[in-house]
């Protein structure tokens, strides 16, 4: 698997929001702003979607990091998504930061569809801290060598 | 049966030598209790040069039925790789084969293992672990108020189920050797034999901590529970009950389990947990129907399976009289108070008719 | 000499009686005795004649609460799923005893819905702490406990060879003795007195601690604590909050966390449990007590409930007619771990 790989590349789970970060993503795409290919974007409806749950699982399937963007507070295309969003995430950073889960795995950023360059220099940033942590093992559900086939 | 002498000097150098073949397991004191790799909580394997047996007061911890009813206990495991050739090809999952020793083990508990053997008697699973597994167990010479042992037709000094009987003298333990099992553990060792005196001894505790008279279970086992379905404790266990399964985990005969499959990054296993009758997806129907959709059916459905549903089937109740759910139960219910209810109720009835 | 909790105890009694008889609830969610030392048993009385068996005692641990919608729902006159709903002024009332926490979770629940306000008669009891059977038990190693005489501030506790006294302030629940709200800030029938808020300066002081260690020594003690589960979910069970007609324990499609014991399995339902209780949970201790592997899994609503005051000011269930921390929000909500990269973007915080 890959974390025995000494060409070790992080893996990231990008959870984006339809109407901005993944609009600012696809402005990036377009307008040719290099970011790591490490990313790998799953598009929701907007960052209030994104459930603990569904972070959660991410983690528990081996993601060596996340990011949930969504549009900037007050740009939300059903008005408070993120607003909300804002909060669970707030307590939920807390939380994994309080069971030792290392800063930098779980990441959230707002972005709108005309941050092409600000969407580069966040998966920048996150593919860079997420490299120097190293590959995820908090977390991650491994089945023992002996139970898998 | 064989019986020799062991001072607790000898037994502890017996035991480092068995960690040193076996693997063994002893009851954990406190936090450290090593989980994952054995799936056997409240127990922890025991290491080099480790400190002397902890052995609380009545029955340990956690039951023995983790090492014969792993939590979970994985059946198959398959690959979901498109380019393996065997993609999606179910195989029955290397059983550990190596002997594992339990040494603190509760005459309760080892009671128990031939009750879940009965349900499990063709489960290839269950057998194995069972082939693999020794008991060495301890004579309680104290019982708590919560131990009924005696009440349910067993003996604080009983030693069907284990391997090997340690029972303390003044100084040191009486060593009964129960079984072919129990005597290769004791294979190269040079112990003595037991005298005479502390034979009789033995015999005489054992004597009096016999089963103790067991009207109670001959009503119950006589009588057709069924006429009590809708009696009205039911309802008063209903009320108090909060449908956790901590009874049915800490249950030494709780033996009901659920399957399912788990899949990380294309390695699948299909693995059996327990699980528990008072939980409502326990019961819950593809339709959308429960046959015990409220939390009374549940509760009684428990008690029920203990005294009429199990013995119906297999003859003995399902019951060992550990007391760990009477200790453990959040709300505090009591399986005796229920089974006396039951008992008056009945005798009730029939004075009645 | 009669105690406090004995006269509290006649006052439910004659109280429930009272309002049972003249058909104003049609059950009393209560204690009755247990069958152990330091346990009591929660039940429901429905006739008059059940009230002889109600009880208060230190040993209350169980949050009543958690009976409340399923009460309810149990008393209502039978209807199928397509029939409406009948008004709820209609319905049969139910009675319950109600703490600090406990009242809380009742304002909880009546936010959420679960519970309607004009179908409950909440009967305000101010705690003075229940004590931990656990705590008690370790005090006397390898010894057991036959009997306990309970007095206003001491405990007598026999064993089969010895007898002693000890505080009882000593032996409370962590969370009664960091409590700021023990008294009902809900009452329609008040039992007893009513006790003042404690002066309390560290209410956070264990999170505090474990907040104060190394990420990888968070990691350590989260491991160790949470490696003994065996998931009875009794935690769950037996907590107010917990009322989903499907836990994400138990869905399967997705799997959301995995069946067996191994740390993340065990690690992911304890933080996901802990996570859904965000901004409801009120620490009434409940899922701490009722742990048959006694997991200290308060620690992460503990947490919760720091954050949830220090970010947004607000405790689970203080007013019923306020909105609960996690559904309302406000425009400058902290946002310090938003990661920003382009330096425009430096608002908020």
């Amino acid at each position: 698997m890959t974390d025995q790989n000494d060409n070790w590349e992080p893996k990231i789970i990008a959870f984006l929001c339809n109407w901005c970060s993944y609009a600012g993503a696809d402005l990036a795409g377009v307008s040719r702003f290099q970011y790591p290919p490490n990313i790998r974007i799953v598009r929701v409806p907007c960052s209030g979607r994104v459930s603990e749950n569904m972070i959660m699982s991410t983690l528990k399937s081996g993601a060596d990091g996340i990011l949930v963007s969504g549009c900037h507070p007050g740009d939300c295309h059903y008005i408070s998504g993120n607003y909300f969003a804002r909060r669970r995430f707030a307590l939920l950073s807390n939380l994994l930061d309080f069971v030792g889960i290392e800063p930098g795995r779980v990441n959230f950023s707002w972005v709108s569809a005309s941050e092409g360059e600000q969407f580069a220099s966040v998966v920048q940033s996150v593919t860079e801290k997420v490299r120097a942590l190293g590959p995820a093992s908090r977390l991650v559900k491994k089945l023992d060598a002996a139970q898998a086939a | 049966m064989k019986v020799l002498k062991i001072t607790p000097a000898e037994l502890d150098a017996l035991m480092q030598q068995w960690q040193k073949q076996y693997v063994v397991f002893v009851p954990a004191s406190g936090k450290s209790a090593a989980v994952s790799p054995d799936c056997a909580p409240g127990w922890k394997r025991m290491e080099a040069g480790s400190a002397p047996l902890f052995l609380p007061v009545g029955p340990t911890p956690a039951s023995v039925k983790a090492f014969y009813f792993p939590q979970p206990e994985t059946l198959l495991t398959y690959t979901l790789d498109n380019n393996h050739p065997d993609k999606a090809l179910m195989r029955e999952s290397l059983k550990p084969e190596a002997m594992q020793v339990v040494v603190g083990v509760r005459p309760c508990d080892a009671g128990s293992v031939a009750l879940n053997n009965l349900p499990y008697s063709e489960d290839p699973h269950f057998q194995a672990n069972r082939r693999r597994t020794a008991l060495v167990g301890f004579t309680c010479d104290t019982m708590l108020s919560t131990c009924f042992c005696r009440q349910m037709g067993g003996s604080p000094m009983a030693q069907e189920g284990l391997d090997l009987a340690l029972s303390r003298t003044e100084d040191s333990f009486l060593v009964t050797v129960v079984n072919e099992k129990g005597a290769s553990l004791l294979a190269g060792l040079d112990l003595t034999v037991a005298g005479e005196a502390e034979l009789s001894a033995l015999a005489v505790r054992r004597q009096e901590m016999a089963a103790s008279d067991s009207a109670q279970l001959a009503t119950l086992k006589a009588a057709e529970l069924g006429r009590l379905y809708d009696a009205p404790q039911w309802q008063a266990l209903g009320d108090s009950c909060i449908n956790c399964g901590a009874c049915t985990f800490i249950c030494p005969t709780c033996y009901c389990f659920d399957i399912q499959d788990e899949v990380v990054w294309g390695q699948g296993r299909r693995i059996r947990y327990w699980d528990s009758c008072m939980f409502p997806l326990y019961s819950l129907h593809t339709s959308g129907h429960n046959p015990r959709g409220k939390k009374v059916q549940r509760t009684r459905n428990r008690f029920l399976h203990k005294l009429k549903y199990f013995p119906d089937r297999f003859g003995p109740f399902s019951c060992v009289g550990c007391g760990r759910c009477v200790q453990d139960c959040p709300v505090n219910i009591d399986i005796r108070e229920v089974m006396n209810d039951l008992t008056n109720d009945l005798t009730n009835l029939t004075a009645l008719e | 000499m009669t105690t406090v909790n004995e006269k509290i105890g006649e006052e439910i009694r004659v109280q429930a009686r009272k309002m049972l008889a003249e058909g104003a609830v049609v059950a009393v969610i209560g204690y009755g005795v247990g069958s152990l030392p330091m346990t009591a048993r929660p039940m429901v009385a429905r006739r008059p004649e059940d009230c002889d068996k109600l009880i208060w005692s230190s040993f209350c641990v169980l949050n009543l609460a958690n009976y409340l919608p399923e009460v309810l729902k149990s008393v209502e006159p039978p209807h199928g799923p397509r029939d409406p709903k009948p008004p709820e002024d209609s319905l049969p009332r139910v009675a319950v005893l109600a703490t600090g926490c406990w009242s809380r979770n009742i304002v909880v629940q009546i936010q959420e819905h679960q519970v309607a306000r004009t179908r409950v008669v909440v009967m305000g009891v101010g705690s003075r702490g229940m004590v931990s059977r656990r705590k008690v038990e370790s005090l006397f190693p390898g010894k057991e406990i036959l009997r306990v005489e309970e007095g206003d501030h001491d405990l007598v506790i026999h064993g089969a060879d010895f007898t002693e006294t000890i505080n009882r302030w000593s032996v409370v629940r962590d969370n009664c003795q960091t409590c700021t709200h023990p008294d009902p800030v809900l009452v329609d029938v008040r039992i007893g007195d009513p006790v003042s808020e404690r002066k309390n300066p560290k209410p956070f002081k264990q999170v505090e601690e474990i907040e104060r260690l190394s990420v990888d020594d968070r990691w350590a003690w989260f491991t160790t604590e949470f490696s003994t589960c065996i998931r009875c979910y009794a935690c769950r069970n037996a907590c107010p909050l917990c009322y989903c007609p499907t836990c994400f324990v138990d869905d399967d499609k997705p799997q959301w966390v995995g069946k067996s014991l191994d740390t993340v399995d065990t690690g992911l339902f304890h933080l996901l449990r802990a996570y859904h209780c965000a901004g409801r949970c009120t620490d009434c201790g409940t899922c701490e007590t009722v742990c048959p592997m006694g997991i200290n899994m308060r620690m992460l609503t503990k947490k919760l409930n720091k954050d949830v005051l220090n970010l947004y000011g607000l405790e689970a269930g203080m007013q019923p007619d306020a909105p609960l921390p996690l559904t309302t929000y406000t425009l400058d909500d902290p946002q310090k771990f938003i990661v920003t990269e382009a330096p425009s973007a430096k608002e908020g915080e």
